[in-house]
């Protein structure tokens, strides 16, 4: 039994021990180490939605959302409680996990109404957050700021482990017993039930994991951060930025969103954010491109090959 | 007390009715189509670019935008209906990747626009409407918003005629019942579709001529917010009807003004309240096929 | 007296939007028998397979299985307490293969299913890592049998299986459930065809407007007049 498990697992531990390898020594090589953190943020990020969306069928538009609130828990309990950084850090998942509960009723939503109020919903977080209001309480729009606790080469480290956290996770969706579960739910929720899936227990189980993710992500980008306004952690461009880089991979695999975000965060800095507008352009183009052409993701070149892609 | 509170239901009222509009062609697209149009916003942002153009680079009134409008929906929109809507149905999972493939498009729309007009707000000049102001329970308020409510309620009532007194109107009713069916009963789907999704560009394009007036200027990266919010309105209301948006677009003017009114720092939440309140509470009643059977 | 009932059915009741779609069904099946259920289209047939399986709830009434209440129960609680149901639009997992289907029933109702005989009686042997899209409708309503039976169920609800299959097909799959009931599972066959419905059962329940009008054997119902003016009478 233990057998087969580290013969299902393989692959994705050779992934997480591959990732974590290039990360880990990247800064010696390259020192642009910002960049770095990003990219591998992204790879959480993309990674993170993947989990929903390419298992369940479900886009979370408002990703962003739960980024946001890991980033703000962590800099808050660190700001006016003082909690030692691990803590805070803990509590960006459960935080995220708490707006996830809260927002799980969206889930008996199908589609199209289920971005749209996910989106709406990320957005009313952003501005209860960023609101002139709530300065006392969130800083408002004036952001936060921990940098009592800046510490770049830790944050670094600890998202390297994330991305191997979370790899490990993708693969635990892409060949388990699971993650087959959760792939019948996505082809049929009604035949589902009628297999014996818990659907609404494992849709809400891969919303809060998914979730978690992101709230984690939040939490160390914060950290990585220290200062930052409301705008840089609930800005829409991120919840783009991880469904392109996740489809562009291709969704529902575990190599897909690493491979797309790595890539197009890499060319998003080659062409540079001087002009956002051109780069908006590009990945415009893209989109339609993708989902006219290529709906499941480079990936796919591989797989109507015959190839199978983990 | 009471003269704020006139101030904001009259406001609102008009402001409504100008959402009534801007909402509409999502609504009819919606109900055509089952797609999202999330480039919606852009496209009603296009039509404010419009008419910012007209009567900057040429010395129009800007209400030639709405012929304008008219002319680029029908030059933009049977193309893009025929190279992406008949493929997208036939896709492996054609709600969720239409609205993927609009949100894209949104992006180069919005990006094309900050690249030929730069990023910033642009506002049109108010005599161009009037200039003047209408005063309703002695409250005033300018020519262009009574213009602008006046074009929407023509409008929606004009796609209220087309819908229910016209043979492509019923055609097109009859798609929105159920497509299947009408594909069925010898309907040519794709060619009213293509039109009910012209008419709704031109809609979106004429509401943004009004949208310099009703929200002080216009710039690209609005978009999804108007998206949003008329995605709210037409929930509000009902889906393939137009009578129905106008009643939305109300209930989004009299709120969003009395916030704007007393709670404006939190105005801004209207419309993504409205859009999670309404989704969750009545997802089945305005629209029954929101809801997964399991 | 013989044995209890493993299913009763106390009047219960369903609308949808206002329209009552059942009116007072009360009904009892013992265990390992097979009972038709028929009736005209919008009868409410398809609606009694929903209620028992869970894909919806009743208003009112009860419905009880191996003795237990079950009508509040989630539809998987009810694959796992031994029901199972066929949908007559088949609704296969497309994108796995013909085995995995299986499989992920299998596992999820933890019945320890002896996959190669499933397929074996559904007819698709040798195509176990076909994918489910690949297959046609036929063999799709056979996957979808299959994935029924791999739950270990005790009670199965055929809705429709034999619409638009040929004579042949028909005498398949008439063999293949008479040879499911004798394992001892009991059925329920919602269906059309009256010699279809002949070759496994006597007992029935017609259906009209959603009311039991007849119950008894197959031949008494085709004389029974109330019945015959629920098919053949329209609204006289």
């Amino acid at each position: 039994m233990r057998e087969t498990w580290f013969k299902r697992a393989r692959a994705g531990v050779i992934t997480a021990a591959v990732l974590a390898l290039v990360f880990g020594f990247a800064p010696t090589l390259y020192n642009n180490s910002s960049l770095l953190f990003m990219m591998m943020t992204y790879i959480v990020l993309a990674q993170g939605l993947n989990l929903l969306y390419g298992f369940t069928g479900y886009l979370p538009f408002g990703y962003v959302g739960f980024f946001g609130t890991g980033a703000y828990a962590t800099a808050l309990l660190v700001m006016k409680l003082h909690l030692p950084i691990a803590l805070a850090i803990a509590a960006g998942p459960v935080a995220s996990m708490v707006v996830a509960v809260v927002l799980g009723p969206l889930l008996r939503l199908s589609g199209a109404y289920f971005s749209i109020a996910n989106l709406a919903a990320s957005q009313i977080l952003f501005i209860v957050i960023g609101n002139p209001n709530m300065q006392d309480i969130t800083g408002g729009p004036y952001g936060v700021k921990i940098d009592q606790v800046y510490n770049p080469t830790a944050s670094y480290a600890a998202m390297v482990m994330l991305v191997v956290g979370v790899t490990l996770i993708a693969t635990f969706f892409r060949r388990s017993r699971f993650g087959q579960g959760l792939k019948a739910m996505a082809d049929d929720p009604v035949s589902a039930e009628m297999s014996a899936i818990p659907v609404v227990r494992m849709r809400l189980l891969a919303w809060l994991t998914s979730a978690a993710v992101a709230g984690l992500a939040g939490a160390l980008y914060a950290w990585n951060l220290s200062v930052f306004y409301p705008d840089a952690v609930f800005t829409l461009e991120i919840s783009v930025f991880a469904i392109v880089f996740a489809l562009f991979g291709g969704v529902g695999t575990v190599l897909g969103p690493i491979i797309g975000a790595g890539l197009l965060y890499a060319l998003y800095n080659a062409i540079g954010i001087s002009e956002p507008q051109y780069f908006q352009l590009i990945y415009g183009v893209l989109i339609v491109g993708l989902v006219m052409f290529l709906p499941e993701g480079i990936l796919s070149l591989l797989t109507r090959r015959g190839i199978n892609v983990f | 007390m009471q003269a704020l509170l006139e101030y904001a239901i009259v406001g609102g009222v008009l402001y409504g009715i100008f959402f009534g509009l801007v909402a509409v062609g999502l609504n009819l697209i919606f109900g055509v189509m089952r797609i999202i149009n999330l480039a919606h916003g852009e496209f009603v942002i296009l039509g404010g670019f419009g008419a910012y153009w007209l009567s900057t680079s040429l010395g129009l009134n800007p209400l030639w935008g709405l012929p304008l409008a008219a002319l680029g929906a029908v030059v933009i929109g049977f193309p893009l209906y025929y190279a992406v809507v008949p493929g997208l149905q036939r896709s492996r999972d054609p709600e969720m990747l239409s609205f993927i493939l609009f949100f894209g498009l949104a992006q180069i729309i919005d990006a094309i626009i900050s690249l030929g007009f730069g990023p910033d707000q642009r506002s049109l000049p108010d005599e161009a409407l009037g200039g003047g102001t209408i005063s309703v329970l002695g409250q005033a308020f300018p020519d262009s918003w009574w213009v602008a409510a006046g074009v929407a309620i023509l409008a929606i009532m004009g796609l209220w005629l087309y819908l229910t007194r016209t043979r492509l109107g019923f055609a097109t009713r009859a798609i929105m019942a159920n497509r299947d069916e009408a594909f069925a009963t010898g309907i040519a789907v794709d060619r009213v579709s293509a039109i009910a999704f012209v008419i709704g560009l031109a809609l979106a394009g004429a509401a943004g001529v009004f949208v310099p007036y009703l929200q002080g200027s216009v710039a690209p990266g609005i978009g999804n917010n108007l998206t949003t919010t008329s995605f709210a309105i037409l929930i509000i209301g009902s889906l393939g009807n137009p009578v129905g948006t106008l009643f939305g677009g109300l209930v989004f003017g009299v709120g969003s003004m009395l916030m704007q009114t007393f709670y404006a720092s939190w105005s801004d939440l209207v419309p993504y309240v409205l859009l999670v309140v309404i989704v969750l509470l009545r997802p089945q009643g305005l629209f029954g096929k929101a809801v997964r059977n399991a | 007296m013989s044995s209890e009932p493993i299913l009763a059915l106390t009047n219960v009741a369903k609308s949808f939007g206002g329209f009552q779609v059942l009116t007072d069904v009360n009904f009892e099946l013992k265990p390992g028998e097979i009972l038709g259920l028929v009736g005209p289209n919008g009868s409410g047939k398809t609606s009694v397979i929903n209620l028992i399986s869970g894909v919806h709830q009743p208003e009112a009434g009860t419905i009880r299985f191996d003795g237990a209440e079950i009508q509040r129960l989630t539809p998987h609680a009810r694959v796992k307490l031994g029901i199972n149901r066929s949908f007559q639009v088949p609704k296969c997992f497309i994108s796995m293969s013909v085995r995995e289907n299986i499989e992920v029933a299998a596992h999820f109702s933890g019945h320890d299913a002896d996959i190669p005989a499933i397929l074996e009686d559904i007819g698709l042997s040798g195509m176990e890592a076909a994918p489910a899209a690949s297959l046609t409708a036929n063999q799709q309503k056979m996957l979808d049998l299959g994935r029924a039976l791999a739950t270990g169920p005790k009670l199965l609800l055929v809705d429709e299986i034999g619409a638009g299959l040929n004579p042949a097909e028909l005498t398949g799959i008439a063999d293949l459930l008479k040879r499911i009931a004798a394992r001892g599972i009991s059925m329920i066959v919602v269906e059309h065809l009256m010699e279809f419905l002949n070759k496994l059962t006597s007992r029935v329940i017609v259906l009209s407007a959603g009311k039991i009008i007849f119950e008894g054997s197959l031949g008494d119902a085709s004389h029974d007049p109330e019945v015959v003016t629920a098919f053949f009478g329209g609204a006289a």
